[in-house]
């Protein structure tokens, strides 16, 4: 055979089935394309000239990796859908005196001639986007804007590698099928008998009850932090559940309608049914791949907009006013009265001397523990580091002993208290009745606060975990109790701390300069009290920084990578369509010929379509809608805790990926039309 | 008045570009009476799947007209096509045509279930008719799991469960072994004996030689025919055949 005669028909091959080609080149192109962006963001040193931009170019590099592996898994998928279509031609080929080995050849150079089209263009269309994407990536980060134009070597070389390993992968796959198919199984690959769909009552019941518990375990966690684990339990179990339920759940479906003859034995019903089970048998698991990607994009595009909206409401949260002065350290300390004076004078004096008022401000004092929390006893004897695997998350508490006289400055009240006595304020999931036993000592409730109503709030420090306030008429003698404590390391359990928090309203960058300034100024004046004693300074501008880069750079993130989901969801659906297509045209041949009219034909695939095309969208709703509250609870250890908004942006989300998902049906279907009509 | 009568049928097909034209079926006219079983001989490329296409509807003559008990089927408009289809005409096929999503039972009750009928009648015409066909025992089965005599025997009960006026097959042994096909046409026989109108189209001399009536078609003219009459199975066989050659040959009967 002639040199170059492998080449042209691997180019004819490729061109013959542009419908399916096409796409599948088109996706390769936008992979390879994102790729090289997030690689170009998350490690060439462009990003560098962005101050303090870190933390969003981890998460560009974080990135980088799921797009190598789910580009792996995605493009596996796309190549095999591909491969089946061919083995017809490479049948013919085969009949025609071909062997193995030339078909191989032929793979050979399909895989390159789309490997190097992919490359060629995906690079240029990187680089060509590439400006654009640091552009929004510079808005959202909230960095200087650079209108240098960049070509990163690195990311080139690094994207070129990464997808070609992908590429000799894929390529050692289509391999693989073409070899271990026998010559008339090639030819006749289309027309082998097709079993009908078995209703399958185990694993369809199996499915739905894993699917129903993944529901349940999300619906029932209470706190995030024990949640992690059994979030990622409730996830894989929704995930297995979503494919057990579409490929075997809706058969058996389909099945029970077909043995209620009054149901079955209709027009409208009769086709739609027994075709459905075939339909679901065999598009069963794109429907749930499909599913899982539309759901994975809803929680990451409305999770990381509610962050990115709420970012200012959360900073707020995590610093209360412009600048937050802290100290504090473990133990039990009588002389804090004077230490604190001496600290608040020279905070407001340097605070002054710097030209800025001190407004709206808040003074917090207290004591606190943490320890294990059972039936109206905090445990403080249980040593965490030992008994870490063994921990209930949702059991553990920290206490905040806050003094009378404090509590009454800060709510603005006049409680009277005796000794003995306290007034209790829970912030958590935790129920305590009429006496509260703390270590050995045991405090009569005497009255009850919602800690959230005033400025005591602040001295919450984790929203992970329950808080228990505990005001007693007299701090430094309740405290002096827990003077003795300590844990396996020597440390002293108690602690204390001291907030100043204040507004001074400077500029950004003044407000930064001052909060180094106090922030020296505490490290200076406490170092004569020893080394265990920990200060600091923080303003609210620095914070802002760091807010907006984290979750801008989340932000973006969830953007790109929603992008390429959504694009592996669109061509998921246009095989389906297509290969349904193919599957469908002689059956409705022979209807037509039995006497079901264009019209019956036509509504019965619209109908079908319509239930193929909205349960996908239908369970990925019902997915986002149980996790929900999940993830609400995991943002809050990003400090947002703003479910209004978090529902709205999923709200907005689904309308979104709706109409987004509708169009591309519409356009997917046209291509099926074509294909039987 | 005649059950179907075929006056100067003509099908024209108009080449892609406008160029040549190809006369498939020039000048057919014909006759059955009802209760006829009619055999329709041709070599390939005579006209003989276009003429049946015509008479059931599937396809538009381009001259001529065709009238089933008095309806004019070259004036039904395509939106009543298929339910006169569906109520008129039973359609055997050659590759048997049945949709493999469906059990044998479900593919024969489609154009009921496409009728709108109860499923209780269904039911009562298929279990009159199923034991008559023999395939009472695979009525649960789907098309892949029997064979191909056993699947043109579905499709036959699919063609008469809706009791049509006439009963049209296309090449029905094309695709059976030499067993299956004597099976399908005694069966056949014993359906025209039932007084059920047949019409069907085959190149198989073994197959024409049932039949009551067979026309010869060539070039897309009725050429010739001949009467079964009193003639046995292996006389008609032997008369067919001589007809064939005498065809072959280019002999003119006339």
């Amino acid at each position: 055979m002639k040199l170059g005669l492998y080449p042209k028909i691997a180019a004819d091959g490729i061109r013959k089935n542009g419908r399916l080609y096409v796409p599948y080149i088109g996706t390769c192109i936008l992979m390879i394309a994102v790729f090289y962006i997030m690689h170009l963001l998350g490690y060439s040193d462009i990003v560098d000239t962005y101050i303090d931009s870190s933390t969003a170019k981890q998460m560009m590099q974080f990135g980088t990796y799921i797009m190598a592996v789910f580009g792996t898994i995605f493009l596996f998928y796309t190549q095999s859908a591909l491969i089946k279509g061919r083995l017809k031609e490479f049948g013919l080929y085969s009949v025609l005196g071909m062997n193995k080995r030339n078909i191989g050849r032929i793979v050979f150079y399909e895989n390159i001639i789309t490997w190097f089209i992919s490359m060629a263009g995906g690079l240029v269309v990187g680089i060509g986007l590439s400006k654009l994407a640091e552009l929004g990536f510079a808005k959202v980060i909230e960095a200087e804007i650079s209108y240098r134009f960049n070509i990163s070597v690195e990311s080139v070389a690094i994207t070129a590698l990464v997808y070609s390993i992908i590429f000799f992968l894929i390529y050692l796959n289509a391999l693989r099928q073409v070899r271990f198919t026998n010559t008339i199984n090639l030819v006749n690959s289309d027309k082998a008998g097709e079993k009908p769909p078995k209703a399958n009552w185990v694993i369809g019941i199996f499915g739905f009850i894993l699917l129903f518990t993944g529901y349940a375990i999300a619906i029932k966690i209470e706190q995030p932090m024990s949640a992690l684990l059994w979030f990622l339990i409730a996830v894989i179990l929704i995930i297995i559940g979503t494919y057990l339920v579409l490929i075997a759940g809706s058969v058996l479906l389909c099945r029970i309608l077909q043995k209620n003859k009054a149901y079955y034995y209709k027009t409208n019903h009769f086709v739609s049914v027994s075709s459905m089970a075939y339909r679901m048998k065999r598009n069963g698991a794109s429907l749930a791949s499909i599913c899982i990607l539309l759901t994975m994009v809803l929680v990451m595009i409305s999770s990381t907009t509610a962050l990115y909206v709420n970012r200012e409401d959360s900073l707020k949260n995590h610093c209360p006013r412009q600048i937050d002065n802290w100290f504090g350290r473990n133990g039990f300390d009588p002389d804090y009265h004077e230490i604190a004076a001496n600290i608040l004078d020279g905070l407001e004096t340097r605070t002054k001397e710097y030209g800025a008022a001190i407004d709206n401000s808040i003074l917090i004092y207290d004591y606190s523990l943490a320890g294990y929390y059972e039936k109206n006893y905090l445990n403080i004897d249980i040593d965490p580091m030992e008994s870490v695997t063994t921990l209930d998350y949702d059991k553990v508490a920290q206490v905040f002993f806050f003094d009378l006289e404090e509590y009454n400055r800060l709510t603005g009240g006049n409680d009277v208290l005796t000794s003995g006595e306290a007034l209790i304020g829970i912030e958590g999931n935790i129920r305590i009745d009429d006496e509260l036993r703390v270590g050995n000592e045991t405090f009569t409730v005497a009255g009850r606060f919602d800690p959230l109503a005033s400025d005591i709030r602040y001295a919450i420090v984790s929203p992970v975990v329950s808080t228990i306030f505990v005001v007693v008429d007299d701090l430094d003698e309740v405290a002096s109790r827990y003077a003795d404590y300590t844990d396996s390391t020597g440390t002293k359990m108690l602690a204390w701390e001291w907030q100043y928090y204040y507004d001074v309203n400077l500029e950004e960058e003044q407000e930064i300069e001052l909060s180094r300034i106090l922030g020296s100024y505490l490290q200076e004046e406490l170092k004569p009290l020893g080394g265990n004693i920990r200060s600091f300074s923080d303003s609210r501008a620095d914070q802002r920084n760091d807010f907006v880069k984290t979750f801008g750079g989340l932000l973006f993130l969830g953007i790109l990578l929603s992008a390429i989901f959504l694009v592996a969801c669109v061509l998921i659906i246009y095989y389906k369509q297509i290969s349904e297509g193919f599957e469908d045209q002689s059956r409705f041949g022979i209807m037509q010929k039995i006497g079901m009219t264009k019209d019956n034909i036509k509504k019965s695939i619209n109908s079908q379509m319509l239930t193929v095309f909205l349960i996908p969208i239908t369970f990925s709703c019902l997915h986002l809608a149980t996790i929900l509250p999940i993830i609400h609870k995991l943002l809050l250890l990003f400090g947002h805790n703003n479910m209004p908004l978090l529902v709205t942006c999923a709200g907005i989300c689904v309308l979104v990926c709706g109409i987004f998902y509708a169009v591309t049906y519409k356009l997917t279907s046209n291509a099926y039309y074509k294909i039987v009509s | 008045m005649s059950l179907l009568e075929v006056t100067g049928v003509k099908k024209t097909y108009k080449g892609r570009r406008g160029g040549t034209s190809v006369e498939a079926l020039k000048n057919v006219n014909f006759t059955v009476e009802k209760g006829e079983y009619v055999a329709i001989m041709g070599e390939s490329g005579s006209g003989k799947t276009t003429l049946l296409n015509i008479l059931a509807a599937l396809d538009k003559a381009t001259a001529g007209t065709v009238i089933l008990d008095g309806m004019n089927l070259t004036t039904i408009k395509d939106a009543a096509m298929a339910k006169f289809r569906r109520d008129n005409l039973g359609y055997v096929f050659q590759d048997f045509n049945l949709l493999d999503t469906f059990t044998l039972e479900d593919n024969i009750y489609l154009p009921l279930v496409l009728a709108g009928k109860r499923h209780s009648e269904m039911k009562e015409r298929l279990d009159k008719l199923a034991p008559a066909l023999g395939i009472t025992d695979l009525l649960k089965k789907y098309p892949y799991e029997v064979s191909g005599g056993q699947k043109q025997r579905a499709a036959i009960a699919r063609a008469l469960i809706t009791n049509p006026k006439i009963v049209l097959a296309d090449e029905p042994t094309g695709a059976l072994d030499s067993k299956s096909s004597d099976e399908l046409l005694e069966l056949f026989s014993r359906v025209n004996g039932m007084g059920q109108t047949i019409l069907m189209v085959t190149h198989s001399t073994k197959a024409a030689s049932h039949a009551s009536r067979v026309m010869f078609i060539k070039d897309g003219i009725i050429f010739h025919q001949i009467y079964k009459g009193s003639s046995t199975d292996t006389q008609m066989y032997q008369k067919i055949s001589d007809t064939l050659n005498l065809l072959a040959q280019g002999g003119d009967l006339k």
